[in-house]
């Protein structure tokens, strides 16, 4: 994380501005709060990872309903723990500002709401997600009946070829005909 | 290894700003981007003064992107607003930012080009009226000689070694500014149309549409919680949604009819009681202008109650309109009043000041409305909801009535734009003050909204009507007034004249003794003057117009056909996968590692 542990070198700071949506001043702050995740002893460490359990302390992820799949979604740890490092915690920051594409936006969703990591959203995915949004994660909050007829809703809107999943052409399809996601899918430090 | 491969040709070939911003987008973690980057500037050999310059042109980028990220206004607030009550209320406070830029602009434009000439080398004004605090009320009094309205600007041409003609100064800077509003205006309501309406579905408030939609910005545990359980509502209401009897529906477009009735009643009430003042310089008149926008659209949401609405949208859009009904109709009724009678009237040195000062007072009395309707709104409405009936809860932020009041004093800035050319000070002070009482009144008194409301849908809404009732309006008044009405004899830059458009014309037959400027009096004459001219321009954006709308109907039958298309390749790929598993089936002695192998090679 440079050669002090309060500062970014200029190096590092210019290939993070180009190869991310966001801004010095925003780098600047997420390496602020970053720093504040690290442990005293392990602050010289370079690519030191922070546990998932600490980065979901953040005010701006506390109550998200998706939190621990942002995590796991945005981490490139070997032992999948979801613990992120300053680049993830980059990628997550520009994956989620105001200046990203609409393509990151929803690729990063697709893989955010598939809670089973095959690839596509099944029924299991979508009931997940429902559940996530709805209450509480485990417990089904709308009635069995009700979550059957939204599911055959939401497949019937967006499974194009018919194959009882969604996939992410199909999301970012039906991502491109709502409006509201581009603004809504933002969190800013 | 061929697909990275692959990636870093293309990037290879691409120049150097545009193959910085393909790697931004990529979907990749940043150690592959760092990689690829490594890759490709291994591969490429570039001047060390090329590679240089590129580097100096995207410093310069991003050194203005974080200076414009630095210098925006409450950019502190607008987070903490977006995290607390949601993307919807935010487009209120947006709008708000917008609209003031808009005044900014105006003022610094108008005081530039026609106050400073003035104060600096014109004539001095004198008045004999010292000044007493109640002028900032009427705008009367020692007011009414100031630089603040028409009147007091001169029809002089200065000489100091450049000519600088305060008629054409004058006439120019206020036309100029608002066909400028106009552009902005059109510019931004079109890629806001694009956005938000032409590539949705118009009628799919569905339910994928409401999951994607969830606002990743909200940091308020209370107000996740509210969130959930209005999207858990609204799901389960998609679920059940149950037909209306044909006696349900005839029922419900009844109710919607007589409401519809009473609400342009009371409007048409409103404007006609107007016919009966006659003296349009009292503060009376203001007040009971504000006091109607205050009053009648209460009734207007009592109407609401009786009514049943298939979904939020129309209930709002339908408040909306009504609103909008009523104000352009006061609007009109005082335009009409200025202009007919104000204007013809000999016993007023001075009507354009007349106007002005009414307008200032329209203003003034507004904002003081503005923030008594905060207080009963809001305070007054919280204090009753969370200790005299709690069962009410504290109020919701009405995002359209909020909206709607800032587009109405918006046109009221662009109506006194021609006979009080300050105006846009004002309006700058009173947007600065609304901004922190309404941030206040919201973090203070509000809760969060229940319904996740179409934002962007909304935004384009406001943009619409902030431009098509209200700026067009506005532009036809000043239009009018220049172009037809009589000025002042004894006061303002176009004393003397038959109309103040005259000033152009007599700038055009001036310019004729010039050499080399006949063209720009040819244009005068044969293009802006005839009337033809117009005609033919309508008739050409007509038919560009059906040109355009039948390709778009192609465009929607191209679309049906490839959407069968791939419903088609769906079929096909089911079919095909059916026919493989009964092969399998029916062979079954094979060797398990052969089949195995020979299931891999297949699979799609």
């Amino acid at each position: 994380m440079g050669a002090t542990a309060s500062q970014l070198d200029t190096g590092k700071l210019s290939e993070y501005e180009e190869l991310t949506f966001l801004t010095k001043q925003e780098i600047l702050l997420a390496y602020k709060r970053f720093d504040k995740l690290v442990p005293k002893e392990e602050k010289n460490r370079i690519d030191y990872r922070v546990r998932m359990e600490d980065i979901l302390e953040l005010p701006e992820l506390k109550f998200n309903p998706f939190k621990e799949r942002i995590c796991k979604v945005f981490s490139t740890s070997d032992k999948k723990d979801g613990s992120l490092d300053f680049d993830d915690f980059l990628d997550f920051l520009s994956a989620f500002s105001e200046s990203a594409t609409l393509e990151i936006k929803s690729h990063y969703a697709f893989h955010i709401f598939d809670f089973e990591d095959d690839g596509t959203l099944g029924r299991q995915d979508l009931k997940q997600l429902v559940n996530c949004l709805t209450g509480k994660a485990d417990k089904t909050s709308l009635t069995a009946d009700e979550m059957k007829q939204l599911i055959n809703n939401i497949l019937a809107e967006s499974d194009i070829d018919k194959d009882g999943t969604v996939n992410l052409s199909e999301f970012q399809h039906v991502i491109s005909r709502s409006p509201d996601f581009v603004s809504s899918f933002k969190i800013v430090l | 290894m061929t697909d990275e491969q692959n990636l870093v040709k293309e990037l290879v070939g691409m120049s150097t700003l545009e193959q910085t911003r393909a790697i931004r987008e990529l979907t990749m973690s940043f150690e592959e981007k760092k990689n690829i980057r490594w890759i490709i500037n291994g591969t490429k050999a570039l001047a060390v003064v090329q590679k240089w310059l590129c580097q100096f042109f995207r410093r310069c980028s991003y050194t203005m992107r974080s200076a414009r990220q630095a210098l925006e206004l409450w950019h502190g607030i607008m987070k903490e607003i977006g995290g607390k009550f949601g993307t919807s209320v935010l487009t209120y406070f947006l709008f708000l930012k917008w609209l003031l830029l808009f005044n900014i602009f105006s003022f610094v434009v108008n005081f530039s080009f026609i106050t400073v000439p003035l104060l600096v080398y014109g004539p001095n004004i004198t008045s004999n009226v010292s000044f007493r605090g109640l002028e900032l009320l009427t705008g009367a009094g020692y007011f009414t000689h100031t630089v603040m309205y028409y009147g007091a600007y001169s029809n002089e041409t200065l000489r100091h070694g450049v000519e600088y003609n305060l008629q054409l100064a004058y006439f120019f800077t206020i036309v100029v500014y608002m066909v400028l509003c106009g552009i902005a205006l059109t510019f931004s309501m079109a890629s806001s149309f694009k956005k938000n309406f032409v590539l949705v579905d118009p009628a799919s408030t569905s339910a994928w549409q409401l999951l994607c939609s969830w606002d990743f910005s909200l940091t308020g545990e209370k107000t996740v919680t509210q969130r959930k359980n209005n999207l858990r509502e609204s799901l389960s209401e998609k679920a059940q949604q149950k037909l209306l009897t044909l006696r349900e529906k005839l029922k419900h477009s009844g109710i919607h009819l007589g409401s519809w009735l009473v609400s342009t009643a009371l409007v048409a009430g409103c404007a006609s009681s107007f016919s009966l003042q006659q003296e349009a310089e009292t503060l009376l008149v203001p007040f009971v202008v504000s006091l109607m926008n205050l009053v009648i659209p209460l009734f207007f949401s009592l109407f609401n109650k009786f009514e049943h609405y298939s979904n939020n949208r129309s209930q709002i859009y339908s408040q909306v309109v009504r609103n909008v009904l009523l104000r352009m109709s006061i609007l009109g009724v005082l335009c009409y009043h200025w202009m007919n009678e104000v204007s013809q009237r000999e016993s007023f040195l001075c009507w354009e000041s007349m106007v002005g000062q009414a307008l200032y007072r329209l203003v003034i009395v507004d904002f003081l409305f503005l923030m008594l309707g905060s207080f009963f709104g809001e305070f007054l409405r919280n204090v009753i909801g969370t200790k005299l009936h709690r069962r009410l809860g504290p109020p919701e932020f009405d995002v359209a009535r909020n909206v709607l009041d800032l587009i109405y004093a918006q046109t009221l800035a662009w109506i006194g734009l021609y006979f009080s050319p300050l105006l846009p000070s004002i309006q700058i002070l009173k947007f600065f003050i609304l901004f922190y009482l309404k941030k206040v009144s919201l973090t203070q008194n509000c809760q969060p909204p229940c319904r996740t409301g179409r934002a962007a849908q909304m935004q384009t809404i406001f943009i619409f009507l902030l431009f098509i009732p209200f700026y067009v309006g506005a532009i036809s008044i000043v239009g009018y007034t220049a172009w037809s009405l009589n000025p002042s004899q004894n006061c303002g830059p176009f004393r003397g004249l038959d109309r103040s458009f005259s000033v152009v014309e007599l700038w055009m037959a001036g310019l004729q003794t010039l050499p080399g400027s006949g063209w720009a009096v040819w244009i005068f004459e044969n293009i802006i003057k005839s009337e033809i001219f117009y005609f033919l321009i309508t008739l050409i954006i007509l038919a560009i117009t059906y040109v355009f709308y039948q390709l778009i109907q192609g465009r929607k039958m191209l679309i049906d056909l490839l959407k069968q298309r791939i419903v088609n390749e769906g079929k096909d790929k089911s079919f095909l996968l059916d026919k493989l598993q009964n092969l399998q089936k029916s062979r079954p002695k094979k060797d398990t590692k052969h089949g195995r192998v020979c299931y891999q090679t297949f699979s799609l």
